[in-house]
Order: structure tokens, then C-alpha cells, then sequence
């Protein structure tokens, strides 16, 4: 992942950027970079700001939150295709739960500062980026209200 | 007011067939045309027998006979002399009832204005010497098609209106027939004037209507003898005994439509040159086009109905291409409205099984064959008696195993039991009871050589007894219940298992048939959600014997310490972005009601449709025989026609609060 074609073309390869008009892609690119963590890396820190918007291509981010007694909790995982930093486009550009890479995690990653730049400056690229993001986050929304029914739990557990 | 009972019907004047030499056919041609009638009956033309023009008994095929099979047609001289020793060749009543081409309407355009005046037929009387009870049930179909419904063919109507049938009853039988099947033939039922049954004696002929009574009279035909009669009725039982049932027409609507992806359909492509010969010998095909022609200025026009077939590449053109470009699309067309969605739309199969398809197609493709290899008839289950099968009945059981699965759940291995709950199938359930406790439908998580095995959560009171059993107590069983995994519908097909909880342990045994003969199946794909890690079940399953048996199994949890690096989120998460081919995959589903509603819309969205998908449902039971009425769904009793079933036989009962 180290010339701009590789980076285009693998940011295709993922759902989130698949069948981008190639305009949009090269723009992206351009601002994109490939990093690459060793399983346990703590990549965001729930309350601090989130410096990155992610695409994960291999390995798996767990997005934990402290739950005093409980220890770190996960919630969620990020598997390969989809994002995780979406607050850095969402204010107040902090972090809404911990993501620590649980396997080697090999991710193309975005500038908060310089992604919100280009998407205020270019019409098009919002146009093309936003409603992906809005269907990343609406999957994930979706999903947390199934587990939020707890529907494997036993008959008599019951939270509300 | 006082009733008066109806006046006796008028005996017939002619009771019984009548005996005709086979010299006494001039006689009953020369009544039909001083009737002012076009004889229209069997002749020898270009190499085979057709119906055109009758005018002297000479014409008729007297001692021809014919050897057809797919794709073959040959006349043979017969031995005899008979007159109807032949079967059907490739033209059909429908030539002169709904000819390949007529006038329909003559129209101008000039200056800007049209006209239209549709032309009004004068057809000639008509009578049919010779048809077959298959070309009756033919006409039959037409009438049903063309002038049935709220509109109507005037010109069919206006032909059909005075055609008069001198039929035929079938002493012959060519190995391409199969009235038998579909219930068209070879006996003359009814829609003839004149039945006319001929044997080594003669012609027997029967009226069947005023205008055949009437005919029959003027012949001054003797009653034949009892011998006679004998003799015919043995010969058409006997074209029935050698025709037999090629068909299985029970159920055949619904099988076929079920495999609307099957391979054969682009197998039989590959031999299908889509010429539509079968299409112009049916005596059913109806499907029209109009043709137009016109004077060079393109000011007068006659507009023709012509006959067009569902094989022809402009058929089911529209502006933007073709709906059916490929010639298995037009196969899986012609067949599926032939033999099942014509039902639909007319009441009965749009084939009557005269065969000629069969016999016309230059490739020799046999609807027979095809719809038997596309929507074979699966031998019945057997049929699993239960065991203690009274709502106070239960066999007893012993407990030979006890394992724990999770904090709240356990296995079971129940042994000494009945034979026939160890013959029972994947997917069925057992009703449960320890005396003091309601009885419990429980799946069954694994059927062995002599028992099975229940995992059990121990969600109340009798659930949490049953779960601190120890090996040497006894249980009360019935069983198997219910209905099963349709494994012989997914066999050499890709099969997906999504699971949430619980729902694992009635999925379990399609796994160990899964493993047991891996050949079986294409790919199988398990996907199974759980609460946390700890409330996984099937722990050696789930992370030796599946995976090495070539199951890929993906794991999700709904929530996880920092332990875990599995996946966290919801089930349908591990293959909504996955890439594998949903079109030919079948799924069996399992779990919380509202999590298997979200699993099949996220199946459908993978291209696995409602036919394609099966659930198996929980509800309140207190007897698993349909006697106590507890589990009720719409028109369903889940023990009894469940607990397993298609998404497509559920309807919208499926996810539907308080159903």
C-alpha cells in the first residue's frame, strides 16, 4: 500500500468505498494513508478527540466502553470493510467509545481535519462520501437496538 | 304452493353404441357434408397423417399406422385395415378453430385520420372426423382461453360456434402419449357429438348429443353385440394399461414452480435450438402477435392474428431488450405455463399430453423427461409414528449423560428409548414431561443409536428441574413431533445456518448430517450469535468437528469482555457484507422470533428469497399433536405442521404481532 493506485484500489476492494466515481476516489486517496497496528493497540481513547476516520481492510477493532465494576465491555466490533472514527466528521470530534485493535490491524486511515476541509471545499466528494458514512453508521444503529433486546438472554431477565 | 315433480327425461331414441362396418364411414361423411359441412379428418399428406378436407372415405389412412418417439416420426403400414390405427400426427383441430393466420381488422391512415373495422369471420360449418378425447380436452382449453373470460376471440367464437366431433377413442397408443397423465384421455368423456370406438370387428358408435342421436339414426346402424361392446371397452382400457401414468401430475405445479434456478433448465437450453416447433404443433399454444400489412402509400392496412411462440426471440421484446434474451428463460417459459402457472390463469394444466412436442421437437426433447428431472417427485417421508402419541401418554426414558453447556443451559443424552425416536429426522421436536411439571416441547439437539439428545435452558421452574437431572433418572417423552429440515431440498445446493441462542441445538442435527455425509451438500456457511462467549453452546462442535468437516463457522456475541477477539455485534453482521452468491443457497434459520426477522430480511437482501428460507417456531405447547390447541398461528398448529417452515408458507403471518 505504498503508491496512490495500490490505495485506490484497495479502498475500492472495501463496502464502504466500493464504486466510488473514480474523481471522488482520487480525492480521497490523496488525503488517505495506510497504517498498520500490532493486535492490543489502542487506537482511540473514548472522550478524547478523534484525529482519523479509518477504514479497517484486515485484522478486527473492538469498540469497548468502561463500565465501572465491569471492566472494559465490548460492544462492538469493526470488521474488515467498515469504518470506525466517524466522530471525526461528527462534532464535538471525540471519541464515543475505546477502539483497540484485538487482531494486527492493517487500515487506510483520513485526516479529521484535512477530511472536513476537503468536504466542505468540494461539493462532490460530500455528495459521494456522507451518505456512506450515514449507511455505516444506520447499520450499526440498527444492530444496537437488537442487542439492546438482549434477545439471547433468559425469559425472566429483564432490564426494563 | 304445491310442487310438482319434474316430467320424466325423455328416454335417448338410441340406447347403446351401434355397430358400423368400417365400409359404413362413407355414409356418415356424406350425411355431415349434405349437412352443408367441411369434413375435417385424418388423411396421408407429405409423410405423415394430417387433418385436412374429408370427401370421400378413400382419403382416410386405412391401414396406416405411424412410429413416433422424440424426435421421430415415421409412417408404417399396419396389418390391418382399420381406418383409426393411427396416432395423432402434427396437425390438431386447431388449424381450422384458431388458424395461424387471420384477418382480424382492416384499417386506413390518411391524413391524420385512422379508421378501424374489424372483420367479422364467415366461417364454414365445420365437422371433425377422427379427433382424439386429447384434442377434445384441447378445445376445451380453448374455449376456456379465447372466450371464458369478460373478453373474447370473436373469431374462435365465431368458428367454434358450429363445429360438430366425431371423435375417436384411442385403440392406439404412441410411446410419446401421456392423455393418461393429464387426465384428457384416451376414453371419450365428453364435448363429441358422435363417439366412435374402432376394433378388429368395426366402428362402434355412440351418440352423445341431439345432433349425434340424429346422425346416428339416419345411419340405421344395428346395436352391436354385447361381444362387440366387450371388445372396444377392452381395447381402450388397454391403450390406457400401456400409456401408464409418465406424468406425475399431483403436486407437479407446485414442484416445478420451486425451481425456478435449477440447472437442467440451462442443460436443456444447450440442446433447445428455441425453433418453436413444439409450440405450433401444441393444440393449446394460443399466444398471437399482430401482423400488419399494407398497400405501399401505408394507407390501407389489414391487421392479421398470427400465431407467435414464447420461443421467439422478439417475444417478450420491449423497448429496453428482451425480458427472456436466453433460451433457458424461454424453455423455463413454455414449460412452467404449459404444466403449472396456466392452472392460475385457466383452471387446469395447459397441457392435455397428446405428446406431439415430443414427437416435432428436432432435437427430441421430452417435456416428459425434463419436468421429471427439473421437479422430481420425492418419495414420501417416511412417515416417523411418534411414540406416546395420547395427550396422556409418555415413554419413558432413561438419563445416560448430563453435560453442561453454559451457566443456564444443559445436554441430556436419553437412552432405552423407542426405536422410533432415534429413526426421527432434523429439525423435530420432543414433548417432555417429569410428572408434577407441565410438559415441555423440547428440540432435539441430536438423534444416536438408541435415544437422543435435549439441550434444555433452564429458563423456569420444570426447564430448571430438567436441567439438574442426573444420569440414571427417568423423563417422560413423546416423539418425534413435527415437521423437518428440508435436507433433501437443499442436497448438492449451498446451505446457510444463521442461529442465535438457543436456537443452535435443533440446528445441530442437520450439522451432523452435514458432517456425516459432507459430499451431500455444496457449501455450508454456520452463523451463530450468542449473548456473551460464555453462553456459547457446542464448544467442541463449534471449534473442532464442524470446521475440519469443511463447515465454515463464524461466531458473534452480543457483548464480550476484553478476552474475547471474536466478533461483537449482531448475527446478521457476519455475512450482510459478505461476498458469497445467495442465488442458489438455501437458509434454515433459528433463534429469537425478532431475531430471525431481521436474519431473513438480511438473507433476502443476499438474494435468498421466502422459498428458499426456513424457520422453525416456538410456541406454547401442552400436547405436540395437535389436540390441545395452544399453538395456533393463523391457519397453523406449529406442532403439527411445524415447527418448521418456508418464509413462503408462512406469508405475512411471519413477524406479525399478536398472530
Amino acid at each position: 500500500m505504498n503508491d496512490q493506485a495500490t490505495l485506490v484500489a484497495t479502498l475500492a476492494s472495501t463496502w464502504f468505498a466500493t464504486g466510488l466515481a473514480p474523481a471522488v476516489s482520487a480525492r480521497l486517496a490523496a488525503l488517505a494513508r495506510p497504517v498498520s497496528a500490532p493486535a492490543g493497540t489502542v487506537i482511540l481513547r473514548e472522550g478524547e478527540g478523534t484525529d482519523l476516520l479509518g477504514v479497517v481492510i484486515t485484522g478486527r477493532v473492538a469498540l469497548r466502553t468502561l463500565v465501572p465494576e465491569r471492566g472494559e465491555a465490548t460492544i462492538l466490533t469493526v470488521e474488515p470493510g467498515d469504518i470506525y472514527g466517524w466522530s471525526a466528521l461528527v462534532p464535538p470530534y471525540r471519541a464515543t467509545s475505546t477502539a483497540v485493535a484485538i487482531e494486527p490491524l492493517e487500515a487506510i486511515v483520513f485526516p479529521g481535519t484535512a477530511l472536513r476541509a476537503a468536504l466542505h471545499e468540494d461539493p462532490a466528494l460530500a455528495a459521494a462520501l456522507y451518505p456512506r458514512v450515514l449507511l455505516a453508521v444506520s447499520r450499526r444503529l440498527t444492530a444496537t437496538r437488537l442487542q439492546l433486546l438482549d434477545l439471547y438472554a433468559a425469559e425472566q431477565v429483564r432490564s426494563w | 304452493m304445491v310442487m310438482t315433480p319434474p316430467p320424466p327425461a325423455p328416454l335417448p331414441a338410441l340406447a347403446g353404441p351401434r355397430f358400423l362396418s368400417r365400409d359404413g364411414i362413407q355414409p356418415l361423411l356424406d350425411l355431415l357434408r349434405a349437412d352443408g359441412r367441411r369434413v375435417i379428418g385424418p388423411t396421408v399428406a407429405d409423410g405423415a397423417i394430417v387433418m385436412d378436407e374429408i370427401v370421400s372415405a378413400d382419403q382416410l389412412p386405412r391401414g396406416w399406422g405411424d412410429d413416433q418417439a422424440p424426435g421421430r416420426y415415421r409412417l408404417v403400414r399396419r396389418e390391418d385395415d382399420r381406418l383409426f390405427g393411427y396416432n395423432l400426427g402434427p396437425s390438431s383441430p386447431k388449424a381450422w378453430t384458431f388458424p395461424s393466420l387471420v384477418p382480424i381488422s382492416r384499417a386506413t391512415r390518411s391524413e391524420g385520420k385512422v379508421t378501424f373495422d374489424p372483420v367479422l369471420p364467415e366461417p364454414p360449418k365445420i365437422a371433425f372426423l377422427g379427433i382424439r378425447a386429447c384434442e377434445i380436452a384441447a378445445l376445451r382449453i380453448h374455449d376456456r382461453v379465447l372466450q371464458g373470460g369478460p373478453f373474447v376471440d370473436t373469431d374462435y367464437a365465431a368458428r367454434r360456434a358450429d363445429t360438430l366431433i366425431v371423435a375417436v377413442g384411442c385403440t392406439v397408443s404412441a410411446p410419446t402419449c401421456f392423455c393418461t397423465s393429464m387426465g384428457s384421455g384416451p376414453e371419450l368423456t365428453a364435448g363429441h357429438d358422435l363417439a366412435i370406438v374402432e376394433t378388429e370387428d368395426g366402428l362402434l358408435v355412440e351418440a352423445a348429443t341431439p345432433a349425434g342421436e340424429t346422425l346416428l339414426a339416419a345411419l340405421a346402424a344395428r346395436v352391436a353385440t354385447p361381444e362387440e361392446r366387450a371388445r372396444a371397452t377392452h381395447e381402450v382400457a388397454a391403450t390406457r394399461a400401456r400409456i401408464g401414468d409418465p406424468v406425475a401430475l399431483p403436486g407437479l405445479k407446485e414442484r416445478l414452480l420451486a425451481q425456478p434456478d435449477h440447472p437442467r433448465w440451462a442443460e436443456v437450453a444447450e440442446r433447445c435450438i428455441t425453433c418453436g416447433s413444439c409450440t405450433s404443433v401444441c393444440p393449446t399454444c394460443f399466444c398471437t402477435s399482430v401482423t400488419q400489412t399494407t398497400d405501399l402509400a401505408g394507407a390501407d392496412v389489414v391487421m392479421n392474428r398470427t400465431w407467435d411462440s414464447c420461443f421467439s426471440p422478439s417475444f417478450a421484446k420491449v423497448a429496453g431488450g428482451s425480458f427472456r434474451s436466453r433460451p433457458r428463460d424461454r424453455y423455463r417459459q413454455w414449460l412452467t405455463h404449459k404444466l403449472a402457472t396456466w392452472e392460475d390463469q385457466f383452471g387446469t394444466p395447459g397441457c392435455v399430453g397428446c405428446g406431439r412436442c415430443v414427437t416435432w421437437c428436432p432435437v427430441g426433447i421430452d417435456l416428459r423427461e425434463e419436468a421429471a428431472a427439473i421437479a422430481p417427485v420425492r418419495p414420501p417421508e417416511p412417515v416417523i409414528a411418534p411414540v406416546a402419541a395420547t395427550p396422556g401418554a409418555f415413554a419413558v426414558g432413561r438419563v445416560s449423560a448430563v453435560r453442561s453447556e453454559t451457566a443456564d443451559t444443559t445436554t441430556l443424552a436419553i437412552d432405552r428409548l423407542d426405536p422410533a425416536f432415534a429413526a426421527g429426522r432434523p429439525g423435530q421436536f420432543a414433548m417432555v414431561d417429569l410428572p408434577g411439571f407441565p410438559p415441555l416441547p423440547i428440540s432435539i439437539s441430536r438423534f444416536t443409536a438408541d435415544g437422543l439428545v435435549l439441550t434444555i435452558r433452564g429458563a423456569g421452574p420444570a426447564t430448571r428441574v430438567l436441567c439438574g437431572l442426573q444420569p440414571g433418572d427417568e423423563v417422560g417423552l413423546r416423539g418425534p413431533l413435527g415437521t423437518a429440515w428440508p435436507l433433501d431440498r437443499v442436497a448438492g445446493r449451498d446451505l446457510v445456518i444463521v442461529t442465535g441462542g438457543i436456537g443452535l441445538a435443533p440446528l445441530r442435527p442437520v450439522l451432523d448430517a452435514v458432517v456425516a455425509d459432507r459430499e451431500r451438500f455444496g457449501s455450508v456457511r454456520l452463523y451463530y450469535g450468542a449473548r456473551t462467549p460464555a453462553d456459547l453452546l457446542f464448544r467442541d462442535e463449534l471449534e473442532g468437528i464442524w470446521p475440519h468437516a469443511g463447515i465454515e463457522v463464524a461466531l458473534t456475541v452480543d457483548r464480550a469482555g476484553s478476552d474475547w477477539s471474536g466478533p461483537v455485534g449482531v448475527v446478521t453482521h457476519l455475512f450482510d457484507r459478505a461476498t458469497w452468491d445467495g442465488s442458489a443457497t438455501h437458509a434454515f434459520v433459528c433463534g429469537p422470533e425478532r431475531m430471525m426477522q431481521a436474519t431473513v430480511a438480511a438473507l433476502a437482501a443476499r438474494g435468498i428469497g421466502a422459498a428458499r428460507t426456513w424457520v422453525t417456531l416456538e410456541r406454547h405447547m401442552e400436547c405436540g399433536i395437535g389436540l390441545c390447541g395452544h399453538c395456533q398461528m393463523g391457519s397453523l398448529f406449529i406442532c403439527k405442521d411445524g415447527p418448521v417452515f418456508s418464509i413462503a408458507q408462512l406469508g405475512d403471518t411471519f413477524g406479525r404481532e399478536g398472530i
